[in-house]
């Protein structure tokens, strides 16, 4: 087991701060793996970001313009992949691994040899998967979701695939026992479970989340594994098996990983928006059993991902009710939000421009999803852009912007410098401005009729579909702000105090800015903790 | 008991269990599910 680490125990080697290549390879520091984390994630967005540009170019005009089909398929299939498991989910574990520790008073993570592990698996599963693109067959085309038996067609990049996937999952539950016992036991005295910051609490029930289902997908992708290279025959009807069964175990996995790529997103909006209406936030414990709610719902919602594969009528019904439910919760943290701004002193800083931005898109994708759940009217929808556009809802101006607000919140108490803000309205502006005109055309070309994962399409899709590649080529060119803001940040960014947002509380901001290598060697004090833990 | 007041020694011996206990349920269920599987595709 880990090396763990106690808030009175003697730091040893890990006193020093190390230097050189040992730094980072030998990494135990939370604030180093989170680093790394965020550096491997921002890489991952923009290789999936220009998969997907390259996806909207095809798309620019029908016909076929610069892909064969199988390459295209290849494109969305590698996005999908690389957005979810390498840039989401470990931009999420680096915002943990900097963010609870620092909130809870602790002095590392837990497990801090565990952490290093967790993190350097993801650059050789990543490398894996990218070097399918290489392989005879090319890279992986079924789709993320790897539905059989069209996924039992790729080539080389098979057994590549399922390896890489097992490796991202062994990172991710590695990641989540850190997240947990973490929690459990290194909470300074004094921060009781109920006293904690949203940010961790989501964070703690999206651990759960983690181990719950990664080694669903583990199990899918080795009976996949099997019926390939081992004569099994699970997911094939000619010997007993049922393609449907896959997609069953795929989406138990995939509905509550949903959740695992957005709850994050709602503590740092918890966190964000008291900050800058300078109110406490509205409804802390509703906003726990909320969360806790959604994530238990997110596991008896599974098929309505798959309506139209077929199931007797009541399960339709079951499912189309219990996916509805999720609004319920979902509902009372949108109010929670709003009601925090009610007679607050509003200022709009970028980490609140973006959480705003999370709350009205958010709810877009929210709205698109109930009518998704809908079984008549999926029926309808079931395969078209508007799923695309419901799912990128969710996910863009959801997961990615909450990330943005959490990274625009917290970079000043990183790098001990405030950043331009008037280049992070701009970043902010052009992205939340292209990123309805990338999207939001998907609804009307899905209503209309427009399949996904297809490179050409009929003429009468041309108008909406140039529209809407004009705003990814715009999202997409608008994300490099980012990381110039953050390189001009820590190089000649103003020196800022421990308290970066006037309205800020919480006992990070407690800290000197730029945090030190070894932040709350000794515990907070009670006065300490009585100033920072104020919702 | 240390001087911040928390025994260093429960903490880290909290730490270790509840590490164990958490890396036994997730490899329960990764190797669980698989082993499972893998017996039930054999039948």
């Amino acid at each position: 087991m880990a090396e763990d680490l106690t808030h009175a125990a003697p730091h040893g080697e890990h006193d020093h701060k190390p230097h050189g290549w040992r730094r980072w390879v030998y990494a135990t520091n939370h604030k180093d793996i989170g680093t790394m984390y965020l550096i491997f994630a921002c890489t991952m967005f923009f290789i999936g970001g220009g998969a997907a540009m390259l996806i909207r170019l095809e798309l620019f005009s029908p016909g076929l313009q610069f892909f064969d089909p199988q390459f295209f398929n290849s494109l969305t299939t590698m996005h999908a992949l690389i957005m979810i498991f390498g840039a989401v989910m470990p931009a999420w574990t680096g915002l943990a691994n900097w963010m609870i520790p620092m909130q809870l008073g602790a002095p590392d993570m837990a497990l801090p040899r565990l952490n290093n592990l967790s993190f350097w698996i993801l650059p050789f599963a990543f490398t894996l998967l990218l070097a399918t693109f290489f392989v005879p067959g090319g890279a992986p085309a079924g789709g993320w979701t790897m539905y059989p038996p069209l996924m039992l067609q790729t080539g080389a990049a098979f057994p590549m695939l399922i390896f890489s996937v097992h490796l991202m999952g062994a990172s991710s539950i590695l990641g989540a026992i850190n997240v947990i016992v973490t929690i459990i036991n290194m909470r300074a005295p004094g921060i009781t479970l109920m006293r904690m910051p949203l940010f961790v609490w989501t964070w703690l029930i999206t651990a759960y989340l983690l181990i719950a289902v990664m080694p669903v997908l583990a199990g899918a992708v080795t009976m996949l594994l099997t019926d390939h290279f081992f004569g099994t025959t699970f997911f094939t009807a000619a010997g007993g098996g049922d393609p449907v069964m896959f997609q069953h175990i795929f989406w138990f996995f995939g509905h509550p990983e949903v959740y695992i790529l957005i709850l994050p997103a709602f503590g740092i909006v918890s966190e964000v928006i008291p900050t800058f209406a300078r109110k406490p936030l509205f409804g802390y414990e509703a906003m726990v059993y909320a969360t806790a709610s959604i994530a238990f719902l997110s596991f008896i919602v599974w098929a309505h991902h798959m309506f139209t594969v077929g199931m007797p009528l009541a399960a339709q019904l079951f499912f189309m009710l219990s996916t509805m439910l999720i609004a319920v919760p979902t509902g009372v943290k949108v109010f929670n939000w709003t009601t925090t701004m009610w007679k607050g002193s509003l200022s709009f800083e970028p980490p609140m421009l973006f959480a705003l931005a999370f709350l009205f898109l958010f709810t877009i994708g929210g709205f698109s999803g109930l009518m998704l759940a809908i079984v008549p009217a999926d029926y309808q929808y079931q395969d078209t852009y508007f799923v695309v556009a419901h799912f990128h809802y969710v996910l863009v101006p959801g997961a990615i912007f909450g990330i943005m607000a959490g990274v625009y919140y917290w970079l000043p108490k990183w790098s001990g410098r405030m950043y331009d803000q008037t280049l992070a309205k701009w970043h902010f502006w052009l992205s939340a401005i292209f990123v309805n005109v990338l999207f939001f055309p998907q609804h009307f070309l899905g209503l209309a009729g427009m399949p996904r994962r297809i490179p050409d399409y009929a003429v009468q899709f041309t108008d909406w579909n140039r529209v809407s590649s004009i705003g990814g080529f715009g999202f997409g060119l608008a994300q490099l702000l980012l990381p110039y803001l953050i390189w001009k940040c820590i190089r000649a960014g103003k020196p800022i105090g421990n308290r970066a947002w006037e309205g800020a509380h919480g006992l990070e901001w407690e800290l000197p800015s730029p945090a030190p290598y070894h932040s709350w060697t000794e515990p907070p004090s009670d006065a300490v903790i009585a100033r920072g833990a104020e919702h | 008991m240390s001087a911040s007041g928390i025994d260093a020694m429960s903490q880290r011996r909290r730490v270790r269990r509840s590490a164990w206990l958490w890396a036994m349920i997730a490899a329960g269920f990764y190797l669980g599910f698989i082993v499972l599987t893998l017996l039930r595709g054999t039948q």
